[in-house]
């Protein structure tokens, strides 16, 4: 045994090289880890930290308003708490199914509309007289109202589409996309030119949408009496119960079985495959949750901004929502909100200044550089990482006969099946 | 007549130029599997490139080409040393990474040469109109269509040709099997990268006298090119110069007979379709991989 102990020397070494160089392998190691921290038990354990963890978080977000009184600044995080939310819900396609989407804020957008729809329809009778039509469609000279402007009048309808339209389009895309099998950068394309063909259309079909104004002038939303004034506490307060009850909604779906097996897609897709789960179908409601609180989000927006525009649609939003997740942790939606939180923050404040500003893009696309060529995990990854290590020192003799007794050195093992 | 052979002249001057940025993008695609989203920012490079040296130096256009693809061959061969190396094996993690690097040289000219347009003067001697069948085309856009042409069969050649060619054909097809007979695929992907880039930066120069030089001008180009090499296939160059001669065609007649936006939404929506149904690209053989 000690013999064999000496000769495992230099493989070892040439293991850890292996698996220092090669990031596949790392995360196989973590898979590792994660099988010894479930042996003993400490997976439940974890999950009640995280549990704890995201309820701090959220606590802290609805205590803002009591120690801020300013309306603009509330406008302001609210408005970055939507984008938290619009992270969470790329954090659960992309980092918990492995389907990039880069084409996330086309549902942001759509749940948008439908929220901007039927508050200018409650602006009508104001702006445009009796018959009652939106200013902008007066000015292209519509006569009367298109047949998908009608149902906007309820507001519960209103409400519904805006998570279930988003929901839809993204169940039939996914549908689409994923059926044929087609994944990684083809299904990345395919979401980003959807999103652009929508954004097009909408641009394009000015007398129903607005086209490039987008929609504006809006009513005010209101639900069981309570009126959401757009600079006002009880908007922020819809916005961060919204984004708690999405977070640990979202948090549930990544624990349940289901959750798991969608994350076993994302790392070995063949395999869950040959054991006959239907990848294509989680897949797809993987890729509809994420829509429906993209939706969510996009409605929430139009709330606080007052209107609606093409460019919640466009290339620009959804490839910083892509930034956002990277660098706060795709494989984390806690990591993910707070890098929305963040980026979105410090650009905030710098925005301020012209040059400030401008530099301040240069230096985002180089720490997005940085963080995709050496954090793939984000900080939040590096957090766990670090938590990790911490852990591993403390209970140091428990855990290591453990890891002598796992014999398969998995960086030999990865290698002869690719 | 004369309209039709404007028509169709128009859509080879359309179609000669998406080649052009599009050879670059194939190339890299096609050997490396790299999706460059920085190659619509090499393009606006090699535009500013040009201006730059039109009005600083006084260097005509065509003087200039040479310089400028040697320029922006060093950049791509600093950025893949730099960056695209370490990414072979993530190929989602180098549309991320390519689009950082586009974010940034976008930023970077915008910074430096300033945000509004600029415009690069047309060599003289090519400034006059040709009469070809009744209809009249600027004497430039045939000059871009014929040297899109030329350096096309170029990059053929050196495909097809030389050594460094048959070696970029063998690693394209077994890189492992490749390496262990001594091909140094890091290299080649290195010159790879670095003949894509400086192909786009010609394409960049070369359409700089015809549109304004901006820093946004480059995202247009990149949906465009890669459109030209979805549709083409990656793994082959004729492919890649019958689909930009079709999008070309395709574009100028949509163009033409419809409204703008729709006849964009229509081709991405085509591509999307053609990506789902025949990801390997419509002038592909079905080969082992």
């Amino acid at each position: 045994m000690s013999n064999q102990g000496n000769n495992r020397v230099p493989e070892q070494i040439q293991e850890k090289g292996i698996a220092v160089f090669r990031p596949e392998l790392r995360e196989n190691k973590e898979l590792e880890r994660f099988r010894v921290s479930v042996k003993n038990g400490n997976a439940l354990a974890r999950t009640k930290t995280e549990i704890a963890l995201y309820a701090a978080v959220c606590l802290a977000i609805l205590l803002v308003p009591v120690f801020l009184q300013d309306a603009f600044l509330l406008n302001k995080y609210a408005r970055y708490l939507v984008f938290g939310m619009l992270a969470v819900s790329l954090s659960l396609s992309w980092g918990y199914a492995g389907i990039l989407n880069l084409g996330q804020a086309m549902t942001f957008g759509i749940g948008s509309y439908c929220m901007a729809m039927m508050l200018k329809l409650k602006t009508v009778p104001v702006h445009t007289g009796a018959d009652g039509l939106p200013d902008f469609m007066v000015w292209n000279n519509v006569t009367e109202l298109p047949w998908f402007w009608t149902p906007f009048y309820s507001p519960l309808f209103g409400v519904l589409a805006g998570i279930l339209l988003p929901a839809c389009v993204a169940a039939l895309l996914g549908w689409f996309v994923f059926k044929g099998r087609v994944t990684g950068v083809y299904a990345a394309i395919i979401t980003l030119a959807a999103m652009v063909v929508v954004q097009l259309v909408i641009i394009d079909q000015q007398a129903f949408t607005g086209g490039f104004n987008g929609i504006t002038d809006l009513g005010q939303f209101d639900i069981a009496g309570i009126t959401f004034d757009a600079y006002g506490s009880s908007s922020y307060y819809l916005v961060a119960i919204c984004l708690t009850v999405t977070l640990f909604l979202a948090l549930a779906i990544t624990k349940s079985k289901t959750g798991l097996i969608v994350q076993a897609i994302r790392d070995e897709e063949d395999r869950v495959r040959f054991f006959g789960y239907d990848v294509a179908l989680y897949k797809i409601f993987i890729f509809s949750v994420s829509a429906a609180i993209a939706g969510l989000a996009g409605m929430l927006y139009t709330i606080v901004m007052e209107f609606a525009s093409p460019t919640f649609l466009g290339v620009p939003l959804s490839l910083s929502v892509v930034i956002w997740v990277a660098v706060g942790g795709r494989q984390s939606l806690l990591g993910a909100m707070l890098g929305a939180l963040i980026v979105t923050g410090v650009q905030g404040a710098l925005s301020e200044s012209e040059t400030f500003l401008d530099t301040w893009t240069l230096i985002m696309g180089l720490l997005f550089v940085l963080v995709v060529l050496f954090l793939p995990q984000g900080i939040a990854g590096a957090f766990a990482s670090l938590a990790r290590r911490f852990e591993r020192q403390r209970p140091a003799p428990a855990r290591k006969p453990v890891q002598h007794t796992e014999p398969v050195p998995n960086g030999r093992e990865i290698e002869s099946t690719r | 007549m004369e309209i039709f052979v404007s028509q169709i002249m128009t859509g080879l001057s359309i179609g000669s130029i998406l080649l052009l940025v599009a050879l670059g993008l194939a190339i890299i695609y096609g050997v490396t599997g790299v999706i460059n989203l920085a190659h619509g920012e090499f393009v606006m490079l090699g535009a500013y490139a040009a201006w730059f040296l039109q009005t600083q130096f006084g260097l005509g256009l065509l003087a200039s080409l040479v310089p400028i693809f040697l320029l922006l061959a060093l950049f791509g061969w600093l950025i893949e040393a730099l960056v695209i190396r370490h990414l072979y094996d993530r190929p989602l993690d180098t549309i991320l990474a390519t689009w950082g690097i586009g974010v940034m040289a976008q930023q970077a000219i915008r910074l430096t040469a300033g945000g509004e347009l600029r415009y690069v003067q047309m060599p003289k001697s090519l400034s006059q109109s040709v009469n070809i069948l009744g209809a009249t085309d600027s004497a430039y856009r045939l000059f871009i269509l014929f040297l899109s042409l030329g350096l096309f069969a170029l990059t053929w050649g050196i495909y097809r040709y030389t050594s460094f060619g048959l070696k970029l054909r063998a690693i394209t097809q077994n890189r492992a099997v490749a390496s262990s007979f001594g091909i140094n695929a890091g290299r080649l992907y290195r010159t790879t990268f670095a003949y894509g880039a400086g192909m786009a930066g010609l394409a960049g120069a070369l359409v700089s006298p015809l549109k304004s030089v901006s820093p946004e001008m480059g995202t247009t180009y990149v949906v465009d090119a890669f459109m030209v090499v979805v549709l083409g296939g990656t793994q082959s160059l004729m492919g890649t110069l019958a689909s930009s001669g079709i999008l070309g065609e395709l574009s100028g007649y949509l163009a033409f007979y419809s409204n703008d936006t729709i006849a964009k939404a229509l081709v991405l929506l085509a591509i999307v379709v053609l990506i789902r149904f025949r990801p390997q690209g419509l002038f592909t053989a079905r080969v082992r991989a």
